[in-house]
């Protein structure tokens, strides 16, 4: 049928001196030698992709040796739905691929042109699930470099950042941990980092152990007289005055745990924010009396129901932090610094990917058009084998970048 | 034509010709390795585990890939020589890149008196 058109279109011209598909060029001596010979500089293509490849797992292992921290926050996330689905599209397409050779080598057009068609279909399907992927991540602002949003909301938990007022926003991934409490309640419980703070890096080891992480509200039933006294003042005092007093002075009672200042704490000072950038952001400054050499852990609950009063602030016994608290702090914990990186090596690795089945579109669009006009015949099907190793490799190097990029937990 | 005769040929001259089965059992075992490597994240064996689990799989995979989708199993052995010169080749970055970049870590301490600030430590608020 095909065979019978192109030797009536071709033949005429070409006189190959031997049988088979007039594409069939005159310097090989047959359809074979013509086939190795192209199959031969396929490969060599391939290797060079997997060398060009190479050059961004390099950037990959090398920033994951290093800073793994930003990987395994990156859980937060990853769309292991989309990847997972993306994965299934291209084995699918490698397979339609990959009987498109078949169909070429036999003769059954009918079956390439069908495979052929799957196949680009499929690419379009990894195409539109990437979109999807894409433009959920330029909305939530999980971008590269300076585009990263860190305030971004991976998951049902608000990040830490927010409650915040997100201090480290958007150009800056750098967070500072002593940012401020929580401006709108005053200082809360966990809202400061705990440290050991290496103030003196000329002399060796922590010098102070000023864990800064138990500035909380003091519990009612652990109120001192003296502390619910000055309470009471001081709610007085702002009645009187109105909220504007409330405003600038609210009525709160700091507690200090014991292990914050183990020689106990010095002078406590609470620091406001009213600049107009920041909004209203409390601070707090503690400080601790000189650290003794080291002692048996105190019970913490030792001085539990008749707390120290420093000057005008309460010392309390710590919180003892439960599992969920743990894990919840886990989860709600701000991306690590330059987590934007992880963002960097993803579009840099899927979208280099997403240009390569973008390029095979038209590779096989191209054999679409060639295969409906019977080009191809047990003799010539060299493109159609070409293009499907071409495409193999797509797939190849989607199978390692889908683990390294989707699963990691 | 010549279909029906070809159909199960292995060789038809100038180059292998894959089965159905050959193929369909290739897709099927891909698709069966991808659920288990999602369902392997879910089980927490600690992170190195899971990673390794999931490049074992990975090779695997793109072996399978390689040998019959790429028809490398019946093919001239100098294209698989080619392919895995160029996997090496990556390795080799990969390893001459990894060797010297801890040169480079500011935690890098040479002089134990003088230990280093830790980089992006947090600002000490606490005085002593």
């Amino acid at each position: 049928m095909s065979e019978a058109e192109h030797e009536h279109s071709h033949d005429d011209d070409h006189g190959h001196g031997h049988h088979g598909s007039p594409w069939i060029q005159h310097h090989y001596d047959d359809a074979r030698h013509q086939f190795d010979a192209g199959k031969l500089g396929i490969w060599f293509f391939l290797v060079q992709e997997v060398l060009f490849f190479s050059g961004l797992f390099v950037m990959y292992i090398l920033y994951r040796a290093h800073h793994g921290e930003i990987y395994e926050y990156a859980h937060h996330y990853l769309a292991v739905k989309w990847g997972a689905i993306n994965t299934g599209v291209l084995i699918a397409s490698s397979l339609s691929a990959a009987w498109a050779v078949r169909c070429a080598q036999l003769n059954q057009r009918k079956g390439l042109i069908l495979c052929i068609v799957i196949t680009i279909v499929c690419a379009f399907g990894f195409l539109s699930i990437k979109y999807i992927e894409y433009s959920h991540k330029f909305h939530m602002g999980e971008l590269w470099g300076k585009r990263f949003d860190p305030c971004a909301t991976p998951n049902e938990t608000p990040l830490l950042t927010k409650m915040k007022k997100c201090e480290g926003h958007v150009s800056s991934v750098v967070w500072d941990p002593n940012g401020g409490p929580d401006a709108i309640g005053g200082p809360k419980a966990g809202c400061l980092e705990k440290g050991d703070y290496d103030r003196d890096p000329k002399t060796p080891g922590i010098q102070a152990q000023c864990t800064v992480d138990e500035v909380q509200y003091a519990d009612e039933s652990r109120k001192s007289e003296k502390g619910r006294k000055e309470l009471e003042a001081c709610e007085m005092e702002k009645e009187a005055n109105g909220e504007a007093h409330a405003k600038n002075a609210p009525c709160y009672i700091l507690q200090i745990n014991h292990n914050v200042c183990p020689a106990g704490p010095g002078a406590i000072e609470i620091l406001k924010n009213e600049s107009e950038e920041r909004g209203n952001e409390w601070g707090v400054d503690v400080e601790c009396n000189k650290a003794p050499a080291p002692v048996a852990a105190a019970d913490p609950f030792a001085e539990a129901h008749e707390p120290v009063v420093l000057g005008s602030k309460l010392v309390a016994p710590p919180h003892v932090v439960t599992d969920e608290e743990e894990v919840e702090e886990l989860e709600s914990r701000p991306p690590p610094p330059h987590t934007n990186m992880f963002f960097s090596i993803y579009f840099a690795m899927t979208g280099l990917h997403g240009l390569h089945v973008l390029f095979g579109i038209f590779v096989f669009v191209w054999l679409l058009i060639r295969s409906i006009k019977g080009h191809f015949s047990e003799d010539y099907f060299g493109p159609v084998d070409y293009s499907a190793l071409y495409w193999h490799l797509v797939d190849l190097i989607w199978i390692f970048l889908f683990p390294l990029l989707y699963l990691i937990h | 034509m010549a279909t029906e005769h070809h159909d199960d040929a292995h060789d038809h001259g100038i180059a292998h010709v894959a089965t159905k089965r050959t193929l369909l059992t290739n897709w099927a075992v891909l698709t069966v390795l991808t659920i288990l490597t999602v369902s392997a994240t879910k089980i927490d064996m600690g992170p190195s585990a899971n990673l390794g689990l999931a490049m074992a799989i990975a090779v695997l995979k793109a072996t399978l890939v390689c040998l019959f989708f790429m028809h490398l199993r019946y093919d001239k052995l100098f294209h698989s020589v080619l392919l895995v010169g160029g996997i090496l080749a990556g390795a080799l970055f990969v390893g001459f890149t990894l060797m010297d970049t801890g040169q480079y870590q500011e935690t890098n301490i040479w002089d134990p008196n003088s230990p280093p600030q830790a980089p992006n430590a947090p600002r000490p608020i606490v005085n002593q």
